[in-house]
């Protein structure tokens, strides 16, 4: 395995013109258990692309969606039956913003790794080097339909470092949670917390002007670095081209590679479109400026993350074909929150940007459902136009949007991971309780059955309790 | 529905004068949030008068139509901070809690209070109409006294200034007194005895007699209607174990009115809770084991004590929003078991009766006219109240958040179905 890791590295060196993709990228063990396939019948389906339920059946094989249709359609000679009357399906839930693991329950010092609050660019940490995988908070977010997560450093920073997604899997390590295939995440933060956090200890941003100085020059940094290496790969493959040959009378020798700058790598990851910015921000004109910002150093933004007046900005949302993810009602716990408004959600859906309901909170990820049907709900009585199935997709597509896994998961279509919840009641309603989860197809709760994952931690002293 | 707008504020200026509505057709909830009787509500100053199928008011009464809609006594939250801070995290702008004593039992949150909040509305939005606004510790277990509030914007915001005195002694809260929970409890059981002396000897200290006591004059005078009964002591703690310490301690004095609040392993201590008639604010939703004491927090809390016979209320108890909805948590305890009734009861009567507001947290004859009139199942997320009535007058429920929203509707040109 190491082996391996090294000569990719040094193929990469070789061929690639970025060196963040591979390096230091401990790679996913995570697999899914060998399983039956099975079919699930009966249940109302929702495959998350807002166009509305239907009664029908889904049918897995080997962890992946084999085929689904309604009722009344063929469904293929499958063993092993799972009558799911009275039931109702959706894809997994998927929460683009959480802090599980890095920021766990217990929430003492001594596990609260999310923010290196060290210094206002740290874009060389990693989140899955803080993540605690016995985090008692995995499964209880299991418990409310999340299939996948993304967790992210804190705000505390411009650019808080990289984020990590994963599976809702009980693993004994992180690389056994991780999302296999998922793309990189960049957290930055605007707004107060940067600027609080060092302009409290007198040092630079202590403004809102301050962070965009920040970003700027760690941009500027990130184009220099992403240039010296360009300069170095293509003086390697002068000098390989003329080893083949020993052609021409200059004798070249092999340049030596510059050195690694953790840091720049992260950045550079940006600017090569292969590490996605998910950027925390809250007030319309800062998330305006940052718009700005990107297009000054040629990369996308992703997500918009808290981003309450989002609802102001909708059409620049869609323009620039960023998301914006969201509470369903969290305002006025600071002053960039005090414009909060119940309706944000659907009035960037109705902008026809794309919309998400995320949690960053241990508890609101056991409810994103409920969130989401508050957000519908609000949005209804201003008079927009929505429906139920809208509200999913701000839960599982447009989540899957957001982490780059769109293709692998967020609707139920034929070839995608069989990631799947079956809820007791129609998934908006606060009544609803997930009855069952799969995440590639394998049963990883049973709430009847009492099948869920217990967590190190939990063992001895909390296993009663779901 | 902007013909029903208009027709509200018509009803809201028109009563405001007269104090005198029928409210007809109005489906009383019960066992669900879709069935039950269906009655004609009468309120004349301030009280429902009359409950009863086709009544008639007066040449005066203004006629309201709830089209059989669910209707509940308005809702109590017995952990708000509305009134206290515009924006909760500007510490700058936040009046509840003191810092510098250790000793706060005589502070007082009322004096603070905005009646003007714009959060007020916010709070009608969601049903609530009654809030218990509570001071948290600053450098002393004894945080000081939570007022009781009626949401309405300016007139009468507070109804009593010495509702409940608030201690504190959850796993953090040991740093108030030197570093254990030990000591915390017992300096709290000193104080309490402390006062009685003073009472014992007001002749003395008044003529200088006496040496002068360790705590202030304000706080003994507050710690003395709390052994009287005058006033309930709060005790916010998780810890099973702590839990019976603080009962065993306070039911020591014999008219003291204990409440726990928080109580995330009350679960496991039903029966001493049970000897002693002791009733438990709890939130709903905080299932997590944040930290050792409240490794036994559970989702289905409010179902186990319902089930053991504890009286509880659900309090909302978000630090992040004002929005959060006293409903969602009643909603996720009847999706944990709760019966729905028992769900309305902990937002409605119970908080009533746990903190003596009379004639409140129910729809009878004679009771104060907070009532709530809702588009759907009142604990349903999708749900939200169409009408307010407190003391039996229509309150206003737009939000500086609507007029922000339609705003944008307009700027974004956003197709709306009106």
């Amino acid at each position: 395995m190491k082996q391996l890791l090294i000569k990719k590295v040094i193929l990469l060196l070789m061929l690639s013109s970025w060196v963040g993709e591979v390096l230091g990228d401990y790679e996913s063990t995570y697999q899914a258990k060998a399983h039956k396939s099975f079919i699930i019948e009966n249940a109302v389906i929702d495959v998350g692309e807002g166009q509305g339920p239907f009664l029908g059946w889904i049918a897995v094989s080997e962890g992946r969606i084999q085929a689904l249709g309604s009722s009344n359609e063929s469904k293929p000679e499958v063993a092993e039956r799972l009558d799911a009357s009275g039931l109702w399906l959706t894809p997994g839930i998927i929460d683009v913003h959480s802090h599980l693991g890095d920021y766990p329950s217990p929430s003492y010092r001594a596990h609260s790794d999310g923010n290196e609050a060290t210094s206002p660019v740290t874009a060389e940490v990693w989140a899955e080097h803080s993540v605690w995988p016995q985090d008692p908070q995995f499964p209880l977010a299991l418990a409310g339909g999340v299939t996948a997560l993304q967790i992210l450093p804190g705000s505390a920073n411009l650019f808080g470092g990289r984020s990590v997604v994963l599976k809702n899997v009980w693993s004994r390590t992180v690389q056994g949670m991780k999302f296999p295939g998922a793309p990189y995440g960049l957290k930055m933060a605007c707004g107060e917390n940067p600027k609080r956090v060092y302009g409290s200890k007198s040092q630079s941003p202590a403004t809102r002007m301050g962070n965009f100085a920040g970003y700027r020059k760690a941009w500027i940094d990130a184009q220099e670095y992403q240039k010296k290496w360009q300069r170095y790969e293509r003086s390697l493959n002068e000098y390989v081209a003329w080893e083949s040959t020993k052609s021409g009378s200059d004798y070249k020798t092999r340049p030596s590679p510059p050195k690694r700058n953790l840091q720049m790598e992260t950045l550079v990851g940006v600017l090569e479109g292969e590490i996605l910015v998910h950027n925390h921000c809250y007030r319309a004109d800062e998330m305006a400026q940052i718009i700005d910002l990107s297009q000054e150093f040629n990369y996308q933004v992703t997500a918009f993350h808290h981003a309450v007046e989002a609802y102001k900005i909708g059409d620049l949302l869609a323009v620039n074909n960023v998301c914006a993810a969201m509470w369903a009602d969290w305002w006025q716990f600071k002053l960039e929150s005090f414009d909060g408004v119940k309706s944000n959600v659907p009035m960037v859906h109705a902008a026809g940007a794309c919309a998400i309901v995320h949690s960053d909170s241990a508890t609101g990820i056991q409810r994103l459902n409920q969130e989401a049907a508050k957000a519908l709900a609000a949005g209804q009585r201003l008079g927009l136009s929505l429906s139920d199935s809208d509200a999913l997709t701000w839960l599982t597509r447009n989540a899957a949007k957001a982490l780059g896994i769109l293709d692998q998961t967020g609707t139920l279509a034929t070839g995608k991971m069989a990631d799947l919840v079956l809820w007791s009641h129609p998934p908006m309603s606060v009544y609803a309780r997930a009855q069952m989860v799969f995440i590639d197809g394998v049963k990883q709760f049973d709430r009847e059955k009492g099948i869920g994952p217990v967590t190190d931690f939990e063992l001895g002293q909390r296993e009663e309790i779901f | 529905m902007k013909n029903f707008v208009l027709m509200l504020v018509f009803v809201w200026g028109s009563s405001l004068a007269l104090g005198d509505v029928l409210i007809k057709d109005a489906r009383l909830v019960k066992d669900n949030g879709e069935t039950g009787d269906v009655r004609d509500l009468h309120i004349k100053d301030g009280r429902i008068v009359e409950i009863g199928v086709n009544l008639k008011g007066t040449e005066e009464t203004v006629i309201f139509d709830a089209m059989e809609r669910a209707v509940t006594a308005g809702l109590i939250d017995s952990a708000t901070t509305i009134g206290l801070a515009e924006v909760s995290g500007l510490g700058v702008s936040y009046d509840g809690e003191v810092s510098g004593d250790d000793m706060a039992a005589g502070f007082q949150v009322a004096l603070a209070l905005n009646p003007a909040s714009t959060l007020i509305p916010l709070a009608s939005n969601d049903g609530i109409t009654r809030g218990i606004v509570v001071p948290e510790p600053g450098d002393s277990n004894f945080a000081g006294q939570s007022a009781s509030v009626r949401f309405v914007q300016g007139r009468n915001f507070l109804q009593r200034e010495d509702n409940g005195l608030h201690l504190y002694l959850r796993e953090r809260d040991r740093r108030y007194a030197g570093g254990s929970r030990a000591r915390a409890l017992s300096l709290a059981v000193d104080a309490l005895e402390e006062a009685g002396r003073f009472d014992r000897q007001r002749e003395a200290f008044d003529s200088n007699e006496l040496r002068p006591f360790a705590i202030g004059l304000d706080d003994l005078e507050t710690l003395l209607r709390v052994r009287s009964g005058a006033m309930p002591l709060v005790v916010h703690v998780d810890r099973a174990a702590d839990i019976r310490n603080v009962v065993d301690a306070f039911t020591a004095f014999p008219d003291l009115r204990l409440i726990l609040a928080g109580a995330a392993e009350a679960w496991k201590v039903t029966e001493r809770l049970l000897a002693h008639d002791i009733p438990v604010l709890i939130n709903g939703l905080d299932n997590l084991p944040q930290n050792f004491d409240r490794l036994g927090a559970r989702l289905d809390q409010a179902y186990l004590l319902s089930s053991a016979g504890v009286r509880f209320a659900l309090m909302s108890g978000s630090p992040y929003s004002e929005f959060r909805s006293l409903t969602q948590a009643a909603g996720v305890a009847v999706a944990n078991g709760l019966a729905w009734e028992q769900a309305l009861l902990a937002i409605t009567a119970v908080p009533a009766e746990i903190w003596g507001l009379e004639g409140l947290g129910k729809i009878d004859r004679g009771a104060k006219a907070d009532l709530v009139i809702w588009s759907g199942d009142p604990l349903e997320v999708s749900s939200a109240p169409i009408a307010v009535m407190v003391d039996g007058e229509w309150v206003n429920l737009e939000t500086r958040q609507d007029r922000l929203a339609k705003r944008y509707l307009e700027v974004l040109n956003l197709e709306t179905k009106d």
